[in-house]
């Protein structure tokens, strides 16, 4: 019962006492010599480490230190929870650690959600967010609500030998998205995206039992369970829907977008704003409700990816109100306005630039065409939106033509590329259509693909811009392992850049139409082009990423300026924290270098 | 030579089978560091007011199966010693007695090596209690970790090198911290930490650097 172990530190300061005397009376201590390997990656582990004194180096599958680990700093939690170390752990000089038994860990685990979500990463920054002062009814309130006190939908059974096309009027007949399939004693449930797959995508007949596309790995809780407990199982088993029961009988379904109908506050009133909208000066708090709502949802703990999922929706009514109240008759007709880069991914949560176009059908006059560009770049000023850098604009004539002349411009910039034709193309590859007829994209980008399909140098010299801002690479480590002299570490040019750009090339390489990078990841990952795993872990960095930057860019947004929003300091973060960020970077470099090497970028 | 002699005849001599244990030498490896804090710091008279025991195991420290006891003293504390340890009268009090705490302790140690900093005196103070009750003296073999440390540091030193075995200077070749608290468990702790750092080093054939010439600068700096 060491009672030198510091219990303030964290994630054990998440614990209470009663917690934290059962954590200290658990503890052993082991000693390790010099050059010995503590875990192996890969490996399970009967304990936790915390470092008591000496230093501990990380080391990834090449042997490279890429981390140097001190006293109060821990490792091993992977091994433990996850069954499998993440990396190599190596004593590097004589080294004492603390030794949390595995029970012990996971016990504390299950009885402090607090505790628990600095080894769920999903779930840790909510929580991080709302103990650094949420008052009242906030997160914490939400997540010991009970799953029964939930709006839940009532289970409707049918049977797995019913057509799809039953189903599918049984749940219009319900108002569900969702239904339990029954076949004899296996329950298994079946969603309206199930159904159209099997219809749209399998063109499997109507006549089909349902049974056939269903699934049949439920996953229960329990009522008297808290909403937290639902949220941990369904990241856990990457599930949106868990079946309630309430002593074993199936009472009911629980959705992720449930959970998140009851942190999302009243967003779902700003469309409705948006659609009463009777002249521009009305969008103006509309738009400054959209991005109050971006810092309210963060700090409510809701993830980064639904944030900017639920922001781009409203952004885009927000788009199609303005197109609608102030484009003239002839651009309504002719006209489709696209938005692109982040926007247009779905990745934009705080404002930071704006990429629009408008392709039209045919020539306009002429007049008509500048009045909207003034007006449209006016409004979009009025709302807060900052002008775009590289000017991709609905102002800028080149970003709003005719389909004829913009495929035009495509072309020049495949063929006769000029520094920043990558740029320009990257943007455009991520348009979608929010106003007017969005056959006009689809064209462009049909012809796009076309254009660049089989010009592999093309894309590969699309792709080179990959390498426009060198990453940290091989000093990840240093970087991150002297606390002092650090350099912060540019999440967008060290993070999200490499992503999007590189699996947008790869994106354009297999003529995908999907936007956003999560879903272009699964369907490159769908074509084996890499495995499931690395997909996961490349989704996951992403998503760390984007949650780190939403954090700088929300302080960056409260201290009122945009300066230095996406720089991060490793010593800002905590010990976990540092970690997950290292395991970002480092899948970050792998995914660099199978771009590079399947691009051949090495030859340029 | 003569405690082996002396372990014979105990064993001989014992009546009470409860304690047969003791005498065998555990074979699984193990070792339980020992350290307690008395009145004073003389083993005839003084008492025995905490008791320590961490058993170590191959490479872990098993601190969270440690024995831990107070013991409500016979003799009268001393103010030095309460200094040390900052264990008043009052706070053994209600402590209890050797008598039955001591059954314990050795079921506890069970075969296994004693580890400890100057262990003979910790032991010595355990054995007054022990030949008391029951007639034998601690048969367990001694592990003195000053001992280890010497043969580290001082094993091949030349005639005449100045050898300092104080707590503080093994801590500080070991590079151990220094627990603020000198309280029983503690220093069964630190002994339990030099051991496994220097039976390490034994094994891989490990010296400790000693300092060339005395460098009467390093007083001053340190300061």
């Amino acid at each position: 019962m060491p009672r030198s172990f510091d219990t303030k530190s964290p994630p054990f300061d998440r614990l209470n006492e009663e917690q934290a005397g059962e954590l200290v009376a658990s503890l052993d201590i082991g000693y390790w010599p010099k050059g010995q390997a503590i875990l192996t990656r890969g490996a399970s582990s009967d304990h936790y480490h915390v470092v008591l004194k000496g230093t501990v180096e990380e080391h990834d599958d090449d042997g490279h230190v890429v981390a140097v680990l001190g006293p109060k700093e821990t490792f091993g939690a992977r091994a433990v929870v996850h069954g499998g170390a993440g990396a190599r752990y190596v004593a590097a000089e004589e080294t004492l650690t603390y030794l949390v038994p595995r029970e012990t860990l996971l016990d504390l685990i299950h009885r402090n959600p607090g505790f628990a979500a600095f080894f769920y990463s999903d779930i840790s920054r909510k929580l991080a967010e709302v103990a650094k002062g949420d008052k009242g009814q906030g997160l914490e309130g939400v997540l010991r609500t009970r799953i029964a006190e939930a709006r839940l939908r009532p289970p409707v059974f049918i049977e797995a030998s019913a057509s799809i096309e039953e189903t599918e009027r049984r749940m219009t007949d319900t108002d569900t998205n969702s239904l339990l399939v029954r076949d004899g004693d296996k329950v298994g449930i079946v969603t309206r995206t199930n159904l159209s797959k099997a219809a749209i995508l399998a063109k499997l007949p109507l006549t089909t039992p349902v049974g056939e596309c269903s699934s049949w790995g439920l996953i229960g809780v329990d009522e008297n369970e808290f909403v937290f407990d639902a949220l941990i199982t369904m990241t856990r088993h990457n599930k949106r829907r868990l079946v309630v029961t309430r002593a074993g009988e199936k009472v009911g379904i629980l959705e992720d977008i449930d959970i998140l109908g009851l942190f999302a506050g009243n967003s779902q009133l700003i469309p409705g704003r948006i659609d009463r909208a009777k002249g521009v000066e009305d969008l103006v708090d509309a738009a400054a409700d959209i991005q109050g709502q971006v810092v309210r949802l963060h700090h409510q703990g809701v993830k980064v990816r639904d944030i900017a999922a639920i922001t781009s929706d409203l952004n885009r009514h927000l788009f199609r109100r303005l197109f609608a109240l102030i484009a003239p008759a002839s651009i309504a007709e002719a006209g489709c306005l696209i938005v692109m880069g982040s926007e247009g991914r779905g990745e934009q949560t705080v404002r930071t630039d704006q990429d629009n176009g408008l392709l039209l059908a045919h020539p306009v006059p002429e007049e008509d065409l500048v009045r909207f560009r003034a007006e449209f770049q006016g409004a979009l000023a009025s709302f807060g939106f900052p002008p775009c850098p590289g000017n991709v604009m609905v102002s800028n004539p080149m970003w709003s033509q005719t389909i004829d002349d913009f495929v035009g411009q495509l072309k020049r910039w495949v063929h006769q590329p000029d520094a920043e034709s990558p740029m320009h193309l990257g943007i455009f590859f991520d348009a979608v259509a929010v106003a007017g007829d969005g056959d006009l994209l689809a064209r462009a980008k049909r012809e796009f693909i076309g254009m660049m399909a089989g010009e592999t140098a093309a894309i590969a010299h699309f792709a080179k811009a990959i390498d426009q801002f060198p990453g940290p690479g091989g000093v990840i480590s240093s970087i991150l392992a002297t606390v002092g002299h650090e350099e912060p570490i540019d999440l967008k040019k060290s993070g999200t850049f490499p992503i999007v750009h590189g699996i947008r090339s790869l994106a354009i390489e297999k003529g995908l139409i999907e936007t956003s990078t999560v879903e272009r990841i699964q369907k490159i990952a769908e074509g084996h082009f890499f495995d499931e795993a690395f997909a996961r872990e490349l989704s996951e960095a992403f998503g760390y990423f984007m949650e780190l930057r939403l954090k700088s860019q929300i302080r960056a947004h409260l201290a009122g300026t945009t300066e230095g929003e996406s720089l991060l300091k490793p010593s800002d973060l905590t010990t976990l924290d540092r970690d997950l960020l290292r395991d970002a970077l480092r899948v970050v470099k792998r995914f660099r270098e199978i771009v590079r090497s399947h691009f051949k970028l090495g030859m340029f | 030579m003569l405690r082996w002699l002396k372990r014979r005849l105990d064993l001989m001599r014992l009546t009470d089978p409860r304690w047969r244990p003791l005498f065998d030498e555990d074979a699984s490896g193990e070792v339980v560091t020992v350290d307690c804090e008395t009145t004073g710091f003389d083993t005839k008279l003084d008492d025995i007011i905490s008791i320590s025991a961490i058993r170590i195991r191959g490479n872990q420290i098993l601190t969270s199966q440690a024995f831990n006891a107070f013991v409500r003293p016979e003799a009268e504390m001393r103010a030095d010693a309460i200094r040390v340890h900052q264990l008043r009268a009052i706070d053994v009090e209600n402590a209890r007695s050797m008598r039955e705490v001591l059954p314990e302790f050795l079921d506890f140690l069970g075969g296994r090596p004693l580890i400890g900093y100057w262990i003979d005196y910790d032991a010595a103070m355990i054995d007054r209690y022990v030949k008391s009750y029951y007639g034998f003296s601690l048969p367990n073999r001694r592990i003195e970790v000053s001992g280890l440390y010497y043969d580290r540091k001082y094993g091949d030193a030349p005639q005449g090198t100045q050898v300092d075995l104080s707590f503080a200077a093994i801590t500080k070749d070991l590079g151990l911290r220094t627990l603020a608290l000198h309280d029983a468990f503690n220093d069964a702790l630190s002994a339990g930490e030099m051991y496994v750092q220097l039976t390490d080093m034994q094994a891989r054939g490990v010296k400790i650097a000693r300092e060339r010439t005395h460098d009467a600068t390093a007083s001053i700096t340190a300061g």
